[in-house]
């Protein structure tokens, strides 16, 4: 899996969100009249975000692919059920979520206790590159590790770029259960990785990429 | 993705970790993957509905037979009900009886028969058979 450098305004400027509100209105139509080819510009908008949606779910590239085409099944087969009183991106992440919590009951991600998750120790001085993503990965495979109740949060509300309201229309929770359970998950991944605690919020902002990463 | 975090939220390192993740490009043949799985679909007949419309009369017609049935029987086992003793199950009694419910069997695989040709013929509409 390769790494390419992408910066993030240029995947911004690929789609502004009221167009793609139009368009997905317009295919919706058209599919429902009866016009099938019409769902892949659905596709073709969506499969970035579900895809992406389903690897924090499972951290798995070929299971969150499978997962993804599951939830783009499942849309299409229910399109006629949305009620368009919610945006459609709203609509097919809630969905979505949906379908990767079942092939997750299914078939769970990880079976490795919180308590059991790998954590990289020891000295890093000339590869502190390499070991602040080995410890960034350790970190975020510990979300898997999470109880389900406080691991969905913490998923979605990342996933919506840290946005409360938009993970608690997805999982269709009132906002302040979707807070309450996101503090009980940071709690417990602070308690497992006492580390991420102890670094200065002035020191993080300096560590913030500018660009984003995109895994091939 | 919101960079800049904001002070009174701050949540450590557990913002940048988790907010600032790689983004995964699917790969480059789910696309057509999907849609074909869309295409098998969508060409995949749908389920042919009962006709309601159709079996109406029929079921109506059962509904009120087997509804008089247990009236009749309801009628007859209640007025019977305090006749019978064990002095009826004698051989000759029962066999001197067996005549009488002989109409009801009859009756009742008339019935059967009907909704066999019933069942028949709604099936041969629908171009089942």
């Amino acid at each position: 899996m390769g790494l390419v450098l992408r910066f993030r305004e240029e995947r911004d400027q690929e789609m502004p969100a009221a167009m793609s509100a139009e368009e997905d209105l317009a295919d919706v139509n058209r599919v429902l009249a009866g016009e099938v080819q019409a769902f892949e510009g659905v596709v073709r908008r969506w499969q970035g975000p579900l895809v992406n949606m389903a690897w924090r779910y499972c951290r798995d590239r070929g299971r969150a692919e499978e997962m993804a085409q599951e939830a783009f099944l499942r849309a299409w087969r229910g399109l006629a059920g949305w009620r368009r009183e919610s945006s459609f991106s709203t609509w097919l992440f809630a969905l979505a979520a949906n379908v990767f919590r079942s092939e997750l009951l299914r078939f769970p991600a990880v079976n490795v206790p919180l308590e059991d998750a790998a954590e990289p120790t020891g000295p890093a001085t000339q590869h502190e590159g390499l070991a602040r993503k080995q410890s960034d990965d350790a970190v975020r495979r510990a979300v898997l590790a999470l109880p389900t109740r406080y691991r969905e949060p913490v998923v979605l509300y990342y996933f919506h770029e840290m946005d409360v309201a938009a993970a608690s229309r997805t999982m269709g929770l009132p906002e302040g259960t979707v807070k309450a359970r996101l503090a009980r998950g940071r709690e417990l991944l602070r308690k497992r990785f006492p580390h991420l605690s102890e670094q200065s919020a002035p020191l993080l902002s300096s560590t913030l990429r500018p660009e984003k990463e995109v895994l091939e | 993705m919101k960079s800049n975090l904001n002070p009174h939220t701050d949540h450590g390192a557990i913002d940048p970790i988790l907010g600032d993740e790689g983004e995964l490009i699917p790969s480059s043949g789910f696309l057509a993957a999907t849609m074909e799985r869309v295409r098998d679909e969508a060409a995949v007949p749908k389920p042919i509905p009962f006709p309601w419309l159709r079996a109406l009369p029929g079921i109506v017609v059962v509904v009120a037979i087997i509804g008089w049935c247990g009236c009749e029987l309801a009628r007859v086992g209640l007025a019977n009900a305090r006749e019978i003793s064990f002095t009826q199950l004698h051989l000759t009694a029962a066999t001197g009886r067996a005549l009488e419910p002989a109409g009801w069997v009859a009756a009742a695989l008339a019935v059967s028969l009907l909704s066999w040709l019933f069942a028949q013929r709604l099936a041969g509409r629908s171009g089942l058979l």
